[in-house]
C-alpha cells in the first residue's frame, strides 16, 4: 500500500490560461508555475460540466452530473466518492470549502469527511446596493412607465444605475465587500488540521473562491498584479456595472480590462495561499509524502462570445478548460497535451494512492499511463443543463441538456432546446467563432454523434432509484417539504 | 382523490414518524401523501427521452442509422 496523503485544491472559476505565462500577461500564479516545474502538467484538462453543481460530481464521484437524473443536485446521499473511498481505505479526512452554497452538506458534499467546513456561516460581507433596495412607490410608478418604449425603458436603466450608485456611493474597504471567506482563511483552518492528523494517512480537500465574483481581491493582491490604483470604492462601482443586465457587451467592454484585473488578483490571492499551504507540508515534514493536486471546477467568461461569469448558456472552452497539475513525490514532471476529462481524476488518484476504484465510478484510472508515457486521449463529455442558473429547486432543473463532445480538437455541441448543433475545428479556430458548415467532416461529425448517444445511454443505464428518493428527500428536509403541512383532504 | 388503498408499515417505524412529525403535518397519511407526491412529481425522464429521440433522429440523418 502506497504511504503517501493526498491535497486536492480547487479553485472556483480559474481559467486554464491564467496559470504561468500560457496568457499575454504577467503570470498570476507564481506557486502554481513553480510546482508545474516538478509536477504532470495537464495542458488540455476538461471539466464535465459547468458550472460547480454540474462540475463537482465529475470530480469526486467520476460520473456527469445528470447521469442520476435531473432531480438529483450534487452527490446522492450514500454515492461512493474519492473521499468516501479514502475514509474507507482509512485516511484521515477533511474538507474545507469557502462558502460555495453548492458545495455543502445540503448537496452531499460531507459525506467522507471526518471533518467538514463549508463556511457558510462565516459572516458574509454583503456589499448591498441601493438597486437591490425595495424601490419607492413613486420609483416603481416610473420604471413601469418608462417600458412604454424601448428608448424610455433604456434612459430609465441608465439613470437608475448611476442613481444607485451615488446613494449607496461609501468608503467600505475591499475586504468589508467581500462575500467569501479568501483563501488565507481556509488555508489557515487546513493548516491547523493538518498539524493535528500529522503523525496519520490523509486527505485534505479545500475549495477556494477568491476569482469567483463579486470580485473583491484583497488589496494587496490588487497590487500585487499592477493595479493598486483600484480600491473598494471602484471595485464596487466596477462589479455593479459589471452585472448590469440591461446594456450589451461593447458598453461593458469599456470596463473588462479592470474586471480582469479585479479576476487576476483574486488568482493570485488563492496562488499565493497554496502556497503557504506548501510551506506548511514543507514545515511539518509532509511534503515527501503527500500528493498535491490543483485544478478548477470551471473558468469563467470575460464577454469572450458576449457573456460573463459562468452560466451554463453555452459551454465555451473559456469555461471548461481548467488548470490540472499533480504533483507526486519521486516522479518526473511531465507535459500531458493530449484531452484528460476530470472525469478520471479520482480514478487517477486512487490508482496513485494504491486504492482501488468502486465499481460506480465511470471514470477510469490513468495513473500508470500518465506515468509510462502511454496515456491515450478520449473523448471528453461536458454537460449541464440550458441556463440553469437557480438549481436550488427541482422544477428548476426540469430543462434539456447542453452538451458539448470533444475529441481532440473537435467539439460538438449539441443545444437539445432548440435542436441545433455547432461543430469546431480548435486547432484552426481555437476562439469557437466559426462553426463548421452543416456538410463538413461528416464522417468526424457521425462519430461525435455517436458518442453523445453511448452517452445518454449509459445515462439512462445508470439511473438508480434509490439514490433518486434519497436526494428528494434530502432536498425536501431542507425545504421544509417546501413549507407544506397539508391535510389528508387538501391533498 | 376519491379512492384509497391500505398499505401496510411496521408499527414501531410509523409511532417514530409520527412523534417526528408532531406539529408538522396532521397524520402520518397525509405526510406520506405529501412525500410520495413530491418525489414522483417533475419527473425529469421526458427531457431525457426526447434528448435521446433526436440524438437517434440525427444519427438516422447522418446515415449512420
Amino acid at each position: 500500500m502506497n504511504k503517501s496523503s493526498l491535497v486536492l485544491v480547487t479553485v472556483d472559476c480559474l481559467r486554464a490560461d491564467r496559470i504561468g505565462s500560457a496568457g499575454p500577461r504577467l503570470s498570476v500564479t507564481p506557486t502554481l508555475d513553480a510546482l508545474a516545474q516538478e509536477s504532470a502538467v495537464f495542458s488540455d484538462a476538461i471539466v464535465t460540466g459547468a458550472p460547480t453543481y454540474f462540475s463537482f460530481p465529475g470530480i469526486f464521484a467520476s460520473r456527469h452530473a445528470l447521469t442520476l437524473g435531473r432531480d438529483l443536485l450534487g452527490i446522492a446521499p450514500g454515492e461512493v466518492t474519492l473521499p468516501v473511498v479514502m475514509r474507507d481505505a482509512g485516511y484521515r479526512t477533511a474538507g474545507f470549502t469557502a462558502g460555495n452554497p453548492y458545495l455543502t452538506d445540503r448537496y452531499g458534499y460531507d459525506q467522507g469527511f471526518g471533518e467538514f467546513h463549508d463556511f457558510m456561516d462565516a459572516p458574509a460581507q454583503i456589499a448591498a446596493t441601493a438597486a437591490d433596495e425595495p424601490g419607492s412607490q413613486f420609483n416603481r410608478l416610473l420604471a413601469k412607465m418608462s417600458r412604454a418604449t424601448t428608448v424610455t425603458a433604456a434612459a430609465y436603466d441608465e439613470l437608475y444605475f448611476w442613481y444607485c450608485q451615488w446613494r449607496s456611493a461609501n468608503d467600505k474597504s475591499l475586504d468589508e465587500l467581500r462575500r467569501y471567506p479568501a483563501a488565507d482563511v481556509i488555508v489557515r483552518k487546513a493548516s491547523t488540521w493538518l498539524n493535528e492528523v500529522k503523525s496519520d494517512r490523509f486527505f485534505l480537500w479545500i475549495h477556494l473562491m477568491d476569482p469567483h465574483h463579486p470580485y473583491y481581491p484583497p488589496q494587496e493582491a490588487l497590487r500585487s498584479v499592477g493595479a493598486s490604483e483600484i480600491d473598494g470604492r471602484r471595485a464596487r462601482f466596477l462589479n455593479s456595472f459589471w452585472n448590469r443586465g440591461d446594456i450589451g457587451a461593447r458598453r461593458l467592454q469599456s470596463f473588462r480590462e479592470e474586471i480582469i484585473s479585479l479576476y487576476d488578483a483574486g488568482v493570485y490571492w488563492a496562488d499565493r495561499q497554496i502556497g503557504s499551504l506548501v510551506s506548511t507540508l514543507k514545515k511539518l515534514g509532509l511534503w515527501d509524502e503527500t500528493i498535491l493536486v490543483a485544478t478548477a471546477d470551471h473558468g469563467e467568461e470575460f464577454l469572450e462570445h458576449g457573456a460573463r461569469y459562468h452560466s451554463p448558456e453555452n459551454l465555451p472552452e473559456q469555461l471548461l478548460r481548467v488548470p490540472l497539475l499533480i504533483r507526486a513525490p519521486g516522479q518526473m514532471p511531465q507535459r500531458i497535451a493530449e484531452t484528460f476529462s476530470l472525469l478520471h481524476l479520482a480514478p487517477t488518484l486512487l490508482q496513485g494512492l494504491g486504492l482501488k476504484s468502486p465499481s460506480n465510478f465511470q471514470g477510469h484510472a490513468c495513473w500508470q499511463a500518465v506515468r509510462d508515457g502511454t496515456y491515450v486521449a478520449e473523448t471528453a463529455i461536458s454537460e449541464c443543463l440550458d441556463s440553469c442558473n437557480n438549481p436550488l429547486h427541482i422544477e428548476d432543473r426540469m430543462l434539456p441538456r447542453l452538451l458539448a463532445v470533444r475529441d481532440g480538437k473537435l467539439k460538438l455541441v449539441i443545444r437539445f432546446a432548440n435542436k441545433t448543433e455547432q461543430l469546431y475545428d480548435l486547432s484552426t479556430d481555437p476562439n469557437e467563432r466559426m462553426p463548421l458548415p452543416a456538410d463538413a467532416m461528416p464522417e468526424q461529425r457521425r462519430r461525435l454523434w455517436k458518442t453523445a448517444a453511448a452517452h445518454l445511454t449509459k445515462a439512462e443505464q445508470s439511473r438508480n432509484l434509490e439514490f433518486s428518493v434519497r436526494a428528494r428527500v434530502r432536498e425536501l428536509q431542507y425545504s421544509n417539504f417546501g413549507g407544506k403541512e397539508l391535510t389528508l383532504s387538501q391533498a | 382523490m376519491t379512492e384509497f388503498r391500505d398499505i401496510r408499515l411496521p408499527e414501531g417505524l410509523c409511532a417514530d414518524t409520527e412523534k417526528w412529525l408532531e406539529g408538522k403535518f396532521d397524520s402520518l397519511e397525509s405526510f406520506l401523501v405529501v412525500l410520495l407526491q413530491e418525489i414522483t412529481k417533475n419527473d425529469g425522464r421526458k427531457f431525457d427521452e426526447a434528448e435521446q429521440q433526436l440524438v437517434e433522429q440525427r444519427l438516422k440523418d447522418l446515415g449512420y442509422m
